[in-house]
């Protein structure tokens, strides 16, 4: 007594262990081609980043002037004009002010 | 060939188990289909929108569960699908120059020769590839884009976003041609939805070389059945 409504299926037993393995191969090889190429993006993704530090570092290593307090320009107006650094006339020169105008209606 | 000369022998050619799976995957598959396609338009309001992402996500979950349960629960069935997806031969190449002879049948109405096929023709061991390989991808690119997107890196994201866009797209594009075919290869659709039997016949027109190498004769033949 059988409750089968079939009289023919598939032999189950078709599947060798070489065919097995070949699909497992094709499987991991096709799996493995996008995880190398994120892998790939991945790795590469802070590249330009690099190459503007690189850069930034090169432009000070061949500098002349390599200190904002050096520059011939600042030098020649305190020594011409302003004093000292923090002096009085360069806190009202320098200064920026700012005023509220949120309520000028 | 007169329907009485018709072989009504029936072969089982998918299992319930595969016909559970296939139900799940169509009632998750659709309505992803289409809230997809409203995600990526944006017709709607902002309500809407939140809405048909919820189905969304809803949807993928189950489609997710049904894929990862299929995997765990019957293996061998998922073994045997991948092996004749990637199982290529020159029988392909004949199949695609023809396109399985059914341009010719729909547009002239003319029988051209095709090359015989295992239980999939080459049309259908192509959409499968894209179902396995488009369907893992939509499934592991959805969940980094639904649950960590802020905790991923940046650009990991995008391309995420780029494989479920593409791999949504073209398995949405599928859609019809599968619907069609499948609804025009009728005794394949209800042996699909419904009891899983082949009648013989059908399948020594379609897949001569699967009845003619893998069918065998049940082990415990239904004798009754037989006797009818």
């Amino acid at each position: 007594m059988t409750k089968k409504t079939h009289l023919f299926a598939e032999d189950s037993f078709f599947l060798s262990r070489r065919k097995f393995m070949a699909v497992g191969a094709a499987f991991v090889a096709a799996m493995a081609i996008p995880v190398g190429w994120f892998a790939n993006k991945l790795a590469r993704r802070n590249d330009y980043i690099k190459a503007r530090s690189a850069g930034l570092y090169q432009d000070d290593a061949i500098a002349k002037v390599r200190v904002s307090h050096r520059n011939p320009a600042i030098e020649k107006y305190y020594s011409d004009f302003g004093g000292e650094p923090l002096g009085h006339i360069s806190h009202e020169l320098l200064h920026t002010h700012f005023v509220d105008r949120t309520k000028l209606s | 060939m007169h329907h009485d000369q018709h072989d009504m022998r029936p072969i089982l050619k998918h299992p319930l188990n595969v016909r559970v799976f296939h139900y799940i995957l169509l009632m998750s598959f659709l309505p992803l289909a289409a809230t997809g396609l409203l995600l990526f338009f944006k017709p709607l309001t902002d309500q809407g929108m939140e809405l048909t992402y919820n189905i969304h996500i809803i949807a993928g979950v189950v489609m997710t569960l049904d894929a990862v349960a299929f995997t765990v629960m019957a293996f061998d069935r998922v073994v045997l699908f991948v092996a004749r997806v990637f199982s290529l031969s020159e029988r392909d190449v004949k199949w695609f120059m023809v396109l399985g002879g059914y341009p010719q049948k729909f547009l002239f109405g003319k029988k051209v020769p095709v090359p015989p096929m295992n239980k999939y023709n080459s049309g259908q061991k192509l959409f499968g590839a894209c179902v396995l390989v488009g369907g893992t991808a939509l499934i592991l690119s959805g969940l980094v884009l639904w649950l960590i997107p802020h905790a991923a890196p940046r650009d990991l994201v995008w391309l995420l976003g780029m494989a479920h866009l593409a791999s949504g797209l073209l398995l949405t594009a599928f859609l019809p041609v599968h619907l069609f075919l499948a609804v025009y290869r009728f005794d394949d659709f209800k042996a699909m939805m419904i009891h899983g039997n082949v009648p013989y016949h059908d399948a020594a027109e379609y897949t001569p070389l699967w009845v003619e190498q893998e069918i065998a004769p049940v082990a415990t033949s239904g004798d009754e059945l037989a006797r009818k």
